[in-house]
């Protein structure tokens, strides 16, 4: 048994502590980690429920029904500072990936209270793939949602669009760690690769992206 | 055997396509071949998705949810495309265009006596909006010489695109069997020959 809502309120504790202590820049960053731990959360009670109804098992439910819910549900914190708030891009940038961080942290810490902390290698390339796979899916869709596209109905379809690559792209990754071996190895390298080529091609794009934009 | 074979032609080649594209939107700076990326980067991880679980789990998913999501933001990317390439004033033509709805909402109804509901009304709004925009486009660009006339390929290979689709879908109404002798399979080869032809028809069209 894993008693998640447990787990969430001993990581959401102390964050929601330090909401109140905590001034503008910082006091942001720490309610779109929070954001990402709820989103994560309530991506596990849907995810368990749609299975139930389906009639599927969950590690079924983990690769057909989980990269949809909790790509939709970690899309859903930024939409609403967007629509809410109406903030520069900047911070829009670091509520995205601050979203992606709190969610992957909350599914590590349930990972390991699930699975235990032995095998310190096993938990390196988890922690890292796992951490990976978020912020490369949560910057997939923050750059479509921000930077590609002025006009409103191209943002409005381009960040579905983005959307769709972002869960094709976590359900590949669930896909290959759930196996063994050369996938699974397959499977943690993919994201942190795709991490170092978005490192690599940020500058880039981001010139492209300031170029059409003028 | 087949399907597998047959996929994993499609992904290698929307894989270098992809690669292509985002190599030559960073090196042009120019967001048509962004999009054309993208639209080859989805449909290639919807493909994927799809071959994965098929080798990996011997069947095709149960829900396939995700690479059908990926393969309807492949028709979201490509008619972004098409309204970046050429704008036109598509009310000028729409007195032409009314057998599109009509073709699209029948095709969509046969469809649903074999398969569930939402998917197809969904694949039907994407297919309606892409061949309206193309045959607009292609009405259009006819007349048109020079500059404007290089987005004309572009817009007759949406329509073929959009051909191929829906004779791989019919036929996989009729059809059974993982042999090439299912015409699925052939009309699957002739998309993944005109998706390729997408790189050439779109680099003539944005060098102008």
């Amino acid at each position: 048994m894993n008693y998640i809502e447990n787990v969430y309120i001993c990581l959401a504790a102390p964050f929601l502590v330090a909401v109140f202590c905590a001034r503008k820049r910082s006091r942001r960053v720490l309610l779109f980690m929070l954001g990402g731990m709820t989103a994560c959360l309530l991506s596990s009670y849907l995810s368990t429920f749609a299975a139930s109804v389906e009639g599927i098992d969950l590690s079924a439910a983990s690769l057909e029904i989980a990269p949809l819910v909790e790509e939709i549900m970690k899309l859903l914190p930024i939409l609403f500072y967007l629509l809410v708030f109406e903030p520069e891009k900047e911070s829009v940038v670091v509520g995205v990936f601050m979203t992606a961080v709190g969610f992957a942290t909350f599914e590590n810490v349930c990972y390991l209270a699930q699975n235990g902390a032995q095998g310190v290698f096993h938990l390196l390339i988890r922690g890292f793939g796992a951490g990976a796979m978020h912020v490369v899916c949560g910057a997939i869709i923050g750059t479509g949602l921000i930077y590609i596209w002025k006009e409103k109905w191209l943002r409005v379809a381009g960040t579905v669009g983005l959307l769709a690559l972002a869960i094709t792209f976590h359900g590949i990754y669930n896909i290959l760690i759930s196996q063994t071996g050369v996938p699974a190895a397959v499977g943690f390298l993919l994201p942190v690769l795709t991490a170092v080529a978005v490192v690599i091609l940020y500058n880039p794009v981001n010139r492209l992206i300031e170029r059409e934009q003028e | 055997m087949t399907e597998s074979v047959e996929n994993l032609i499609q992904l290698v080649l929307t894989g270098l396509c992809a690669a292509l594209s985002f190599g030559k939107a960073i090196a042009s700076w120019k967001r048509p071949w962004l999009l054309l990326g993208l639209f080859y980067s989805v449909f290639f991880f919807g493909d994927l998705y799809w071959q994965l679980f098929i080798t990996f789990y011997g069947d095709t998913p149960q829900y396939s949810f995700i690479p059908y999501l990926s393969w309807y933001a492949a028709d979201l990317f490509l008619f972004m495309l098409l309204t970046v390439v050429y704008s036109y004033d598509w009310k000028r033509y729409a007195k032409y265009l009314w057998p599109v709805p009509v073709f699209t909402a029948g095709m969509c109804v046969f469809y649903m006596t074999y398969g569930d509901y939402l998917s197809n009304i969904i694949a039907a709004a994407l297919m309606y909006a892409l061949i309206w925009r193309s045959i607009g486009g292609i009405i259009s660009l006819r007349k048109k010489t020079g500059e404007d006339a290089a987005a004309l390929a572009i817009h007759i290979l949406v329509l073929l695109f959009c051909f191929t689709e829906y004779a791989a879908w019919t036929s996989s109404c009729f059809f059974d069997g993982d042999t090439f002798a299912n015409p699925y399979y052939w009309f699957d080869a002739m998309q993944t020959a005109v998706l390729v032809l997408f790189v050439p028809a779109l680099r003539k069209a944005v060098s102008r």
